[in-house]
């Protein structure tokens, strides 16, 4: 086969996103175990973390710069490259939210909402994440809508819980003091919603890019 | 203009081998069975006709059907159709004795300067069949004009490399006879060779040295000089055989303005060994494989984004050929 070195670029940059990828999403487990148990110190070490994937994340889209750059990729290898460059992005963003995540569990002062199953909202979102790279690192095209229905599910479950938390914010009727409190509780319990929200629409950009990457398919691209 | 005969090259290496067995693991996608490969490590498979089916709004300029080429008994050409769109430019890639510079010179009647070569088929410009025998072959590279690989100005002054045509097919009327007559029509050759070579992007160049001699040029202004001289003669059809390979950067990449320039007045085929010349300045790109076959044509876009055959994507992403 012609042009082996430019192959061997395109398979080890695959590789180093993947393993980004298996970074962030061991990130975001973290996050989930400390959202769990409440455990503040955990939490504090991932919520400071985030530079170490920021640098890699730069130092991988420089590498699609320079394939585009030196090697022009075109037809399947440009598509792949192109795609590469785009997922690096969501999971960086993903790596941010969960540092976000993480911090929520750090600023939290009680336990107002036990049990509205936040952490089974992330879990759906994590393994979508899983599932999108795995789909990236095999090109298979077949798994990916599957991870936009679920996106579909994961919405209509955040929203019925956030709507839980602020129906329990009327029917309290607090006091003053009790308010300010509940308030404060409410804001970090919507934020973790919407964060994981977010999560799940960026492990469906990875799978909608990895339909374009296999099938040149921009269906789930919105 | 028909005074560029220069190159050739009768492209008959076929490197096609049926039973070489070298399977390199490429081209296996769905749809399309591809258990072997050539030796120049191209998948088999089977030309559909859905991929060289181009559609395109507008008028064509040139109507080739069932185009086949044998020099000798090497079939070099086999069974091209193609509408080329007018005012455009076409792009033909492919490896070298894919057929591509063949199918070039079938579309001004080239190849029926090569003794050995027998051609078949039907090419009509506007709708006139180029091939009829009472074609004016004159008249014809006349309209359909040609510019080559390396440029070939004649040993003559700048302003006579653009006034020769003309003054050949009697437009312009000079010397001893045109000037007793009262004809002389030295203003309409000045005005001709301006705009000829402005339009080839090299009057701010030369204009104060058109009665130096045209080898004084550079490779790079000698070619645009060429394609002057082809426009001189107002042509419909411009065909280009690497008209830059030979040529630095900057002059490449000046060439490749004044094709993309060109485009808006004349019907531009190019054939280019560099692809990604062919992504930067076509419309439409056609994809010749080993064996004379055409086998993908489209839009440059889907050709070099998402093309439809396994052995065309495994040609434009370098691994064969």
């Amino acid at each position: 086969m012609a042009r082996d070195e430019f192959q061997r670029e395109l398979d080890a940059l695959r590789d180093e996103v993947v393993r980004l990828g298996e970074v962030v999403s061991t990130r975001l487990r973290k996050s989930i175990t400390a959202l769990d148990s409440h455990d503040v110190s955990v939490a504090a070490r991932i919520a400071d973390a985030d530079s170490e994937i920021n640098e890699r994340y730069l130092d991988l889209e420089q590498d699609c710069i320079d394939l585009f750059a030196l090697q022009q990729p075109v037809a399947g290898d440009l598509r792949f490259v192109a795609a590469s460059f785009k997922i690096l992005t969501d999971l960086e963003r993903i790596a941010d939210l969960a540092a976000n995540l993480a911090a929520y569990v750090v600023g939290a002062e009680d336990e107002v909402f036990p049990d509205l199953g936040l952490t089974d909202l992330a879990t759906t979102a994590v393994g979508m994440l899983d599932d999108a790279l795995a789909a990236y690192e095999d090109g298979d095209p077949t798994r990916c809508s599957a991870i936009a229905d679920r996106d579909d599910d994961l919405d209509g479950r955040c929203e019925r819980v956030a709507q839980q938390v602020i129906r329990y914010l009327v029917d309290r009727d607090p006091d003053a003091d009790e308010l300010e409190l509940l308030l404060t509780e409410v804001t970090r319990v919507l934020l973790t919603i919407r964060d994981i929200e977010r999560i799940g629409d960026h492990a469906v950009n990875i799978a909608a890019r990895t339909l374009y990457m296999a099938e040149n398919d921009d269906a789930l691209i919105y | 203009m028909n005074n560029q005969i220069g190159d050739t090259d009768t492209e008959t290496d076929t490197n096609v081998s049926t039973d070489s067995g070298t399977d390199s693991g490429l081209g296996a996608t769905a749809g399309v069975e591809t258990s072997t490969t050539t030796t120049a490590g191209e998948s088999e498979e089977q030309v559909r006709d859905e991929w060289t089916d181009y559609r395109f709004d507008g008028p064509s300029k040139l109507t080739v059907e069932n185009l086949d080429v044998w020099y000798g008994d090497d079939h070099a050409l086999k069974d091209v159709s193609m509408e080329i769109p007018e005012k455009s430019v076409t792009a033909l890639i492919g490896p070298s004795g894919c057929g591509k510079s063949t199918y070039l010179r079938c579309l001004n009647r080239m190849n029926d300067r090569i003794k050995a070569a027998r051609i078949d088929g039907s090419v009509e410009l506007d709708g006139m069949e180029i091939y009829d025998p009472n074609t004016n072959l004159v008249e014809l590279r006349k309209r359909i004009g040609m510019v080559f690989q390396s440029p070939n100005p004649f040993p003559k002054s700048i302003r006579d490399n653009i006034s020769y045509g003309p003054r050949k097919h009697g437009e312009i009327n000079k010397g001893l006879l045109a000037r007793l007559f009262g004809n002389d029509d030295s203003e309409k050759e000045a005005e001709l060779v301006e705009r000829s070579l402005r339009q080839a992007a090299l009057w701010d160049e030369v204009q104060d040295r058109l009665d130096d001699n045209a080898l004084g040029l550079s490779g790079g202004q000698q070619q645009r000089l060429c394609i002057a001289r082809c426009l001189a003669v107002d042509p419909e059809v411009i065909l280009m055989d690497e008209p830059a390979s030979a040529l630095d950067p900057i002059a490449t990449s000046k060439i490749e303005d004044l094709v993309t320039e060109l485009a808006k007045d004349y019907t531009v085929v190019i054939v280019t060994h560099n692809m990604q010349q062919a992504a930067r300045i076509s419309d439409q790109t056609a994809v010749f494989l080993t064996g004379g076959e055409l086998v993908e044509y489209d839009d440059t876009d889907k050709i070099f984004e998402n093309p439809e055959s396994q052995r065309v994507e495994d040609y434009i992403t370098g691994k064969f050929g």
